[in-house]
C-alpha cells in the first residue's frame, strides 16, 4: 500500500497544478488559507500525528468525514453514521492503495474544501466549522461551479465518499439490499 | 504457467517466438491458438492474476481490483467514465456476456470502405465458430431472465419496439448477478477460464504484473518488449524484457495506441490513436412500486434493437440494455449529493435502469500520457450524436414506464430530471445531452490503431499486421475501422483468431 512519505507536504500544490492547469488558480488563491492549516489551532483529532497506516492525517480524516457526512446526508433517520462505521477508512485504504498519480491530490484538495468558504463563497467559516445547512450551501457551490476542474473535483470527493459508505454493510438494511451471497466478507490478499 | 510476477519477485527477461501483450478478449486467444500449435509464447498482462476465490462480491474490493485506474479512468475533460479490465482476462472478466456476432451491414461497410475485402461473415465464419465454441456461447433460456429484463422485454413489446433475448457466454450460471465484479464460481465463460487456461496447458508462459512499456523494432527481426513489473497501484517493482520475432498487441484500444506512440513506432498514416470511439452510454433509472432487486440475475439478457438499422444506416444508431448495479455502483451513476441523492439511494431496491448504448459517429483521439499506462484521452460529442442519445433517453424513459415504473430519473448534472407516468418525456430533449451536464460512461473503446487495405488511412492490414512493421500485430478494439454497433466481446475474439490463424499460415515467413 502506497503512504504518504512523511516529508511531504500537507498541501502539496505544485502536485496540482502541474496536473491541471486551471487548478492552478484555484490553488493559489486558497494557497495561503491552506498554509494557516499547518499553523493555526486545527480541530482536536488534527493534532495527532501523521499515521504511519495511513493515507490522510489525522486533519484530512476530519474533514473527509464530514464532507462524506454531508454528501450522504447522515441527517436522514434510520441512517447510519458516518463515524460509526468503517466509511473512512475504507477510502483511506483504497487511496493508499491506488496509483499515487490519481491520489496524490487528494489531501490537498481536502484542505482546500476545507478553506474554499473563504474565497468561493465569501463566508468567514472554514468548511469544518459550519452548520450542516453551509455545509451543504458549500458543496453544492463546488457542484455548480463555473470552473470544470472545481465540479471535477467535487465529483471526485462525491464517488469517493459514496464508495467508502455504500460499501459497508451497515448502510445496506436501509437500501433493501441483501448483500453479497457469498459471506462473511473475505480478503485473500 | 502463469506466474505472479509480484509474489516471485525479481526482474523479468525472456525470449521467446511470440510475445502477446494484453490478456483480455483479443490476446487471450492469440496467445492460446498459437500455443495451441506448438509454438513459443509470452503472454504479458500488466493487472494482476485473480481467480474467483477472489472475486468477493464486494465492490470497495473488486472496484480497484478489476478496473483500469481503479475505474476512474476517463476523457480529459472527465465527461465520460471509461471502464476497462486491468487483470488476467482482461474486460471479459467484468462484462456482462453479450454474445452477438458483427452485424453484416458492419462488415459489409468495412469491406467497401476500408479496403477488408476478406471480412465477409462467410470468411469469418470459422472463426465465429471456434471463439463461440470455446466461449460456450448459447441463448439465454427465458426462466434465465430476471425481474428487470422481463420488464423492459414487456415494455418494449407494448410499445411494439423490436428487441430480443441474447445469447451469453455463461455455463451452470447460479445468477448470482455479480458479474460486473467477477464471477465467484466460474460460470462466467470469459478469457480467465477458457483461453487462459488452454494458453496455459499449451505451454505458453504468461505473466501477471508485467507493464509493457515500450516495443523496439528497430531494424532488426527480432523485437524488444520492454516495461515493468507493476504493483497493483503501477508502482515499478522490477525490470521486464522480452525479446521475439513477432509481437501481437492486445492491450486495449486505450492502451495499445498508447504504447505505440510512446515506443515512436512508424505512424505514416497519422492514424495511431485516432478514431477513438467510445460506443458512450447513459442510463435512465427506473423506480417500480415494488421491490424488484434488480442486481439478482442475469443482468443483461433482453436487448432492444428498435433504433438501429444497420441495413438502411450502419453509421449511426443506439440500442437499449437494461443495466442494474450495487450501490456503490448505483449511488455514483445517480446524480446529485446529500438529501435528493439520498431519497434516490433509499429506493435502490426498487430501481432498474435502461442504458441508451450509442454507435457513435464522434471520434477522439488517444495521446500518449507523461508516465506509462496514463493515456490522455481526448472526446466530443458530434451534434448528430448528442441529439440520437438524448432521443435515446426519451425512448428508455417511454419503455420503462410502459413495464410499469412508476417515475424515472435522467441522469442530468447537477440537476437530475425527474419523470413521473403521463409527465412530458420532450422535457428530456428540451435539456439535451451535453458533455459534462449527463452522466456518461464507455466500456466499448475502439478503433485506435484501425484496419484497413490502405497504408495511408489505416494501421493495420485485414489480418491486424501493422503496415509498417512486419511482425507486429494488432488484436484488440483498436483494429475496428468504426464503431461497431454491436457488443464487441464476439468481434474482438474472431479478429483476434483470425489474426493468430493467419500468423500460423504465415509462420516460417515470420520467424525465420
Amino acid at each position: 500500500m502506497y503512504r504518504r512519505p512523511a516529508t511531504m507536504p500537507p498541501t502539496d500544490f505544485a502536485a496540482l497544478a502541474t496536473t491541471r492547469r486551471g487548478f492552478l488558480r484555484l490553488a493559489g488563491v486558497t494557497a495561503s488559507f491552506t498554509t494557516l492549516a499547518q499553523l493555526r489551532a486545527v480541530p482536536a483529532a488534527a493534532t495527532e500525528a501523521l499515521s504511519s497506516t495511513s493515507f490522510f492525517s489525522a486533519a484530512e480524516q476530519e474533514i473527509l468525514t464530514q464532507v462524506v457526512e454531508r454528501m450522504i446526508d447522515s441527517d436522514q433517520p434510520g441512517a447510519p453514521r458516518v463515524r460509526d462505521t468503517a466509511t473512512v477508512p475504507t477510502i483511506d485504504a483504497l487511496c493508499g492503495s491506488l496509483d499515487p498519480a490519481i491520489t496524490q491530490p487528494l489531501p490537498t484538495l481536502l484542505h482546500v474544501v476545507d478553506y474554499a468558504p473563504f474565497v468561493f463563497d465569501l463566508c468567514f467559516k472554514r468548511f469544518t466549522r459550519m452548520t450542516p445547512a453551509e455545509q451543504d450551501a458549500s458543496l453544492e457551490s463546488w457542484m455548480r461551479s463555473r470552473l470544470a476542474l472545481r465540479r471535477q473535483a467535487f465529483m471526485a470527493l462525491r464517488n469517493l465518499s459514496f464508495l467508502g459508505y455504500y460499501s459497508q454493510a451497515e448502510t445496506w438494511p436501509l437500501l433493501g439490499y441483501a448483500g453479497p451471497l457469498l459471506l462473511p466478507k473475505t480478503d485473500p490478499t | 504457467m502463469i506466474t505472479k510476477l509480484l509474489e516471485r519477485g525479481g526482474d523479468l527477461e525472456e525470449r521467446a517466438e511470440v510475445c502477446v501483450i494484453g490478456s483480455g478478449g483479443g490476446g487471450a486467444v492469440v496467445a492460446a491458438e498459437i500455443a495451441a500449435a506448438g509454438h513459443d509464447v509470452v503472454l504479458l498482462e500488466q493487472g494482476h492474476y485473480w481467480t474467483k476465490a477472489d472475486f468477493t462480491q464486494h465492490e470497495d474490493q473488486m472496484l480497484p481490483r478489476l478496473f483500469e485506474e481503479a475505474g476512474m479512468r476517463q476523457t480529459a475533460d472527465g465527461a465520460i467514465v471509461i471502464l476497462q479490465g486491468r487483470n488476467v482476462g482482461g474486460s471479459t472478466v467484468h462484462n456482462l456476456c453479450y454474445a452477438l456476432r458483427t452485424p453484416d451491414p458492419i462488415l459489409a461497410m468495412w469491406e467497401q470502405e476500408h479496403g477488408l475485402p476478406g471480412l465477409t461473415p462467410e470468411a469469418l465464419r470459422p472463426c465465429f465458430e471456434r471463439v463461440e465454441r470455446s466461449l460456450k456461447v448459447k441463448p439465454i433460456l427465458e426462466q434465465e431472465v430476471n425481474e428487470l429484463n422481463r420488464r423492459i422485454r414487456a415494455g418494449s413489446e407494448k410499445l411494439g419496439y423490436s428487441g430480443f433475448i441474447t445469447k451469453h457466454n455463461r455455463e451452470a450460471c447460479v445468477q448470482s448477478g455479480y458479474c460486473i465484479l467477477g464471477c465467484s464460481y466460474d460460470a462466467k465463460q470469459s478469457m480467465l477460464v477458457t483461453y487462459v487456461p488452454r494458453a496455459d496447458a499449451a505451454g505458453a508462459r504468461i505473466y501477471a504484473n508485467a507493464r509493457a512499456e515500450r516495443i523496439e523494432a528497430g531494424s532488426q527481426h527480432l523485437k524488444t518488449v520492454s516495461g515493468s513489473v507493476v504493483d497493483q497501484s503501477g508502482r515499478a517493482m522490477g525490470r521486464v524484457r522480452v525479446q521475439a520475432p513477432i509481437v501481437v498487441l492486445a492491450a486495449g484500444a486505450i492502451n495499445s495506441p498508447d504504447l505505440w506512440l510512446r515506443s515512436g513506432l512508424p505512424n505514416g498514416s497519422g492514424q495511431v490513436g485516432r478514431n477513438l470511439h467510445l460506443h458512450p452510454a447513459c442510463m435512465v433509472a427506473g423506480f417500480y412500486e415494488q421491490p424488484i432487486n434488480a442486481y439478482r440475475g442475469i443482468p443483461q439478457s433482453y436487448y432492444v434493437d428498435q433504433f438501429i438499422n444497420l441495413e438502411r444506416n450502419p453509421r449511426s444508431g443506439y440500442v437499449l440494455m437494461p443495466i442494474a448495479g450495487f450501490p456503490v455502483l448505483t449511488s455514483v451513476a445517480l446524480p446529485g449529493f446529500g438529501r435528493a441523492h439520498s431519497r434516490q439511494m433509499r429506493d435502490f431496491s426498487k430501481l432498474g435502469g435502461l442504458l441508451v448504448l450509442l454507435h457513435d459517429r464522434s471520434a477522439g483521439h488517444v495521446e500518449a500520457g507523461s508516465s506509462p499506462g496514463r493515456p490522455k484521452i481526448y472526446y466530443s460529442l458530434e451534434p448528430d450524436d448528442r441529439r440520437l442519445l438524448a432521443e435515446g433517453l426519451v425512448h428508455s424513459a417511454e419503455v420503462l414506464f410502459a413495464g410499469g415504473a412508476q417515475r424515472c430519473l435522467v441522469p442530468f448534472q447537477p440537476d437530475a430530471l425527474e419523470l413521473g407516468r403521463g409527465d412530458d418525456l420532450g422535457a428530456i430533449t428540451k435539456r439535451g445531452v451535453r458533455e459534462g451536464e449527463i452522466v456518461l460512461n464507455s466500456t466499448h473503446p475502439q478503433s485506435t490503431l484501425r484496419m484497413g487495405g490502405d497504408p495511408k488511412s489505416s494501421v493495420v492490414n485485414a489480418f491486424g499486421e501493422s503496415h509498417e512493421v512486419p511482425g507486429l500485430f494488432v488484436a484488440d478494439m483498436s483494429v475496428f475501422p468504426t464503431s461497431l454497433g454491436a457488443p464487441p466481446q464476439i468481434t474482438t475474439a474472431a479478429l483476434a483468431d483470425r489474426t493468430a490463424h493467419h500468423v500460423l499460415d504465415r509462420w516460417k515467413e515470420l520467424v525465420s
